[in-house]
């Protein structure tokens, strides 16, 4: 039963996807995992038949609810748990296999760092674990440190971190092996906005170099504006799959934005659109989101320090 | 102290390599057959099957894919967070007080030194192997805990690298201490036993000491003085003893060997009939040590020193015989006579009650390698003894009994060849203590044929002409010369003493000793730790170290030929209430449960394998007893630390690749 509807579930993974890539660096076979007690007696079906396949250069996001299997897929493909049955397969090799970590990259829900060590002591342990030459080491570790913006910490313990700082550090172990694949759990929990924006960028700068990255989240807004193709998962079971424009398509509505008209021309625009059987469902100054409105001040703020924001005075 | 039959290093490798392939090789089956019993539960036989060949065959390649750099950058972090615990600065307190206080309740006016090595190596012992055990046992749960081992085990680090690392990490840690510990150790020993006294008496001059009557020769004290003395006086109390010290006349051949310490030389006359007549001061030994006296300043008011205390810190080094044979008082070879249950360990010799000395029982103990580079320069080799006494009648008992020993040559060919023999030296046991019995290097015998007729007698040469052959070999030859009373030997009881080892070194040698238990423990701790949490890690470990202390016992009690039978035939026995030592009635029933006894008790006593037998990485009695511990010895300790390291990493790998790391724990 299991194998038809995976079967199925192909067919349908290759029908909505025309621009189909064989080049393809993660894939799951009917992944299952079941939590059991020490006695084997089940707890919970974490996740369930699951296939998937991620293909070269593109951000692939798993979203769900809390609960709904994207961590334990992350964790399977990593070999951190391993499937009660089913198979994940990372560049062709099964996922308990330790020589396909020299190609990953993985930030992990939370960063779990040893506290205990400063910025450039943990880059180092890391690159160590790659069998990565002092020389090596030392240049990645620098150049790291930099992108993610951590240089005037570089010294400072881990414990002394925020939690914002520990996210950067945190992907910055990720990256520290120029990895092929990069898995990001949650990668913006714990951010703020500007925060959050930066690791967007950073992500797409990472597509940009013709990296794959697989991340999974929950903040819907972040998971749509950086990611190719998602996957929707809700009590381990995949619910749906596909490219992230495609999917949010309203193909039976369409959106304008004009400027620049006076008020009375919106009743006769109204009456077109009425004309040609059509129904308005909205026609507002548009807002800009909150993010935005953040991210504005915040740079207006960092240019002219010291004074209140111009936007927010009116 | 009693020294067991030790064998040298590549004897014991032989058996030692052997057992050690059949544990692991035993271990390597049963863990296989209980990886596929666990994974049949979970996947059904067929899943199981390839999920447990799946990690064997994975297992060659993570161990060749192992690299030092990852060890090395996992030991440095283990290091780290080890340090972060501040478990190690706890242990320096802990062990700092002991040093600082310690001082005030050792006291032993016998052997001080006894006590205070044996404190410090206990202190030690305990207090490191706590640490390694603490530390390694909850280094890997609490990774596991925090999750910090997500980012490790997702880089391409092997099990192996975890395991190994943390071993060499903790393993380097704990040397740390363990080497500034041994430091402060012998610091705290050297320093709490060094002291010096002064003369009792108005001066420190030879006014201080008394003549001594040459008919009664007693001293001050009223004790007996030595034979050659013409003064004699006391120190004043240090440490709870005070010496003797007298004024002795030392008479040498001019042309003879002449006194070696020339500090304590008072005057030096020749006497009228040619010989030098030396007046030396000399101070007595009293609880284990002596004091150097110094003599200074002019003639007639010489002023002695008595220099710091000497001779506490000893490493024998005994040479001890290869064989030991016992012959009764018919001159038949045996196990000696049954005193009882004394017999088991040392043989009984007769005193006899014939007055023909060869007649009497005789214990003959072969040694070799008789070397003269192996003793210290002087007129004497010192052979010591530690002979148990039996006695059928007191007597007197302030009397001790009375023993002779005779060297004799080995010839190559005893029937054809001469040997030589010596003139009986005749002794008094002194029992339960290290006795020293000065043995000249110039010994007077005769040259006996070998059908008893004496060719010629004069004075031979102990290392030329006794200890013949290529491998210089050499026959002590004792006998009990008290009329029904008994001497006990072991093949240990007599050795010659070669000289010292350097004490400094026998005691990083001691203190080595507690390095290859504390790497055990270290080991064990985190291959267990792999697959336990911390406390049951923990809990485990000391079971296993309370097997490893008591091995000797437990295997004692897995001696097939023990009476009572094995596990089966002993319950059976109890239940039929049947005595222990009568034999069962051999039936088709009592042969099965004979051979399942076999079958379990060889099982049970490879198991015993497992567990770290401490007792023979335990060096500290032979620090206490003022041996040196042998080469043979250490390698050993060295080889069984280093294949426990083995089994642990290999432990450990195995468990730590079929555990799910981020599973619910």
């Amino acid at each position: 039963m299991a194998a038809v509807t995976a079967e199925a579930k192909r067919k349908k993974l290759e029908q909505t996807n025309p621009d189909y890539n064989p080049d393809v660096v993660v894939e799951t076979q009917n992944l299952t995992k079941v939590y059991r007690d020490f006695w084997g007696r089940q707890k919970v079906r974490a996740l369930n038949a699951l296939d998937l396949d991620v293909r070269k250069g593109e951000i692939f996001g798993l979203l769900g609810p809390n609960g709904s299997g994207k961590s334990t897929t992350i964790k399977l493909l990593l070999g951190l748990l391993f499937p009660t049955s089913g198979r994940a397969l990372v560049f062709g090799k099964n996922a308990d296999e330790v020589t396909k970590n020299e190609r990953i990259g993985y930030l992990p829900e939370e960063s779990y760092l040893y506290r205990f060590l400063n910025a450039e002591e943990t880059l180092d342990f890391y690159g160590r674990l790659f069998d990565m030459p002092p020389k090596v080491r030392r240049e990645r570790s620098r150049l790291l440190i930099e992108k993610v913006g951590l240089q005037h910490a570089r010294r400072r313990q881990l414990r002394e971190y925020s939690k914002g700082m520990v996210r950067r550090i945190g992907l910055a172990q990720a990256l520290i092996n120029d990895p092929d694949l990069i898995m990001l759990d949650e990668p913006t929990s714990g951010l703020d906005p500007l925060g959050t924006r930066e690791m967007k960028d950073m992500i797409l700068d990472l597509k940009a170099q013709g990296k794959t990255v697989i991340m999974c989240s929950h903040l819907l807004a972040d998971v749509q504006d950086v990611c190719d193709r998602i996957a929707i998962l809700y009590q381990g079971e995949l619910k749906e799959l596909g490219r992230v424009d495609s999917l949010l398509k309203i193909s039976d509505e369409t959106q304008v934005r004009f400027k620049g008209i006076p008020a009375a021309a919106h009743d006769e625009i109204r009456q077109v659109i009425e004309r040609h059987g059509g129904e308005v469902l909205s026609m507002e100054n548009p807002r800009t989101n909150l993010e935005e409105l953040f991210l504005d001040i915040v740079r207006e703020s960092q240019a002219r320090p010291g004074h209140r924001s111009e936007r927010a005075r009116n | 102290m009693v020294v067991e039959n030790f064998p040298n290093v590549l004897e014991w490798l032989r058996s030692g390599f052997g057992t050690f392939l059949i544990l692991l090789l035993s271990g390597a089956v049963l863990g296989t057959v209980f990886g596929f019993l666990v994974a049949t539960w979970r996947h059904g036989p067929v899943e199981g099957f390839y999920s447990v060949a799946g990690v064997i065959a994975a297992a060659p390649g993570d161990f060749l894919g192992t690299s030092f750099r990852r060890i090395g950058a996992i030991a440095r972090l283990s290091i780290k967070e080890a340090l972060r615990r501040r478990v190690i600065l706890v242990t320096f307190a802990i062990f700092a007080a002991l040093l600082l206080f310690g001082g005030w309740y050792l006291t032993n006016v016998e052997h001080p030194e006894r006590v205070y090595i044996n404190f410090v190596m206990w202190g030690t012992q305990l207090l490191v192997l706590l640490v390694g055990l603490l530390i390694s046992a909850f280094s890997l749960p609490e990774d596991i805990r925090n999750r910090t081992i997500f980012t490790v085990v997702t880089k391409p680090v092997r099990a192996t690298e975890i395991v190994i690392g943390r071993i060499v990490g903790f393993g380097a840690l704990v040397t740390a201490l363990l080497a500034i510990m041994a430091l402060l150790s012998y610091v705290f020993v050297w320093r709490g036993l060094s002291h010096s006294h002064l003369l009792v008496g108005d001066t420190q001059t030879v006014a201080a000491l008394e003549a001594v009557d040459p008919v009664q020769k007693l001293n001050p004290q009223g004790g007996r003085t030595s034979d050659n003395a013409v003064r004699a006086g006391s120190t004043t109390a240090e440490a709870g003893h005070r010496h003797d010290v007298e004024i002795i006349e030392d008479v040498r051949d001019p042309g003879g060997p002449q006194p070696i310490d020339q500090g304590n030389i008072l005057s030096k006359e020749t006497r009228a009939d040619g010989k030098l007549v030396y007046r030396r001061v000399i101070v007595l030994p009293a609880a284990g040590h002596t004091h150097a006296a110094t003599v200074s300043g002019p003639a007639g008011s010489e002023s002695i020193g008595l220099g710091n205390s000497a001779g506490y810190f000893r490493a024998r080094r005994p040479v001890y015989a290869d064989l030991l044979q016992v012959y009764d008082t018919d001159g038949l070879e045996g196990q000696g006579t049954d005193v009882g249950r004394e017999w088991r360990y040392r043989m009984y010799i007769d005193g006899g009650n014939a007055t023909d000395p060869e007649t009497l029982a005789k214990a003959e103990f072969q040694y070799s390698g008789l070397r003269p580079e192996r003793f210290d320069p002087g007129e004497t080799v010192i052979l010591e003894l530690t002979l148990a006494v039996f006695r059928t009648y007191l007597g007197n008992i302030q009397k001790r009994v009375l023993a002779s020993i005779q060297l004799e040559s080995i010839p190559a060919d005893p029937q054809n060849e001469p040997r030589l023999q010596s003139e009986p030296i005749l002794f008094e046991t002194s029992e339960m203590q290290i006795q020293p019995l000065p043995v000249n290097r110039r010994l007077s015998g005769r040259r006996i044929a070998p059908d008893g007729t004496i060719l010629e007698s004069g004075v031979y040469g102990l290392f030329e002409d006794f200890a013949s052959g290529p491998d210089k070999r050499i026959k002590v030859v004792l006998r009990c010369e008290d009329k029904n009373q008994y001497i006990g030997v072991s093949r240990a009881d007599i050795y010659f003493r070669a000289s010292d080892d350097w004490f400094a070194w026998n005691f990083a040698k001691g203190f080595l000793g507690i390095w290859a238990q504390m790497i055990i423990v270290v080991a064990i701790g985190v291959a267990l730790s792999t697959v336990l949490s911390a406390p049951v890690t923990i809990i485990c470990s000391l079971v296993l170290f309370l097997v490893g202390f008591a091995t000797p016992f437990i295997r004692g009690l897995l001696d097939p030929t023990a009476e009572g039978g094995g596990p089966i035939e002993s319950l059976i026995r109890i239940l039929s209430q049947e005595n222990m030592v009568v034999s069962l009635e051999t039936t088709w029933f009592t042969t099965l449960m004979e051979r399942m006894d076999d079958l379990l008790l060889a099982g049970l006593n490879s198991l015993t394998w497992l567990a770290p037998s401490f007792r023979d990485l335990d060096f500290s009695r032979f620090l206490t007893w003022g041996y040196s511990v042998s080469g043979d010895r250490l390698a050993v300790a060295i080889l069984i630390s280093l294949a426990f390291c083995f089994g642990a990493s290999v432990f450990g790998y195995f468990c730590l690749k079929t555990r799910e790391i981020a599973g619910q724990t």
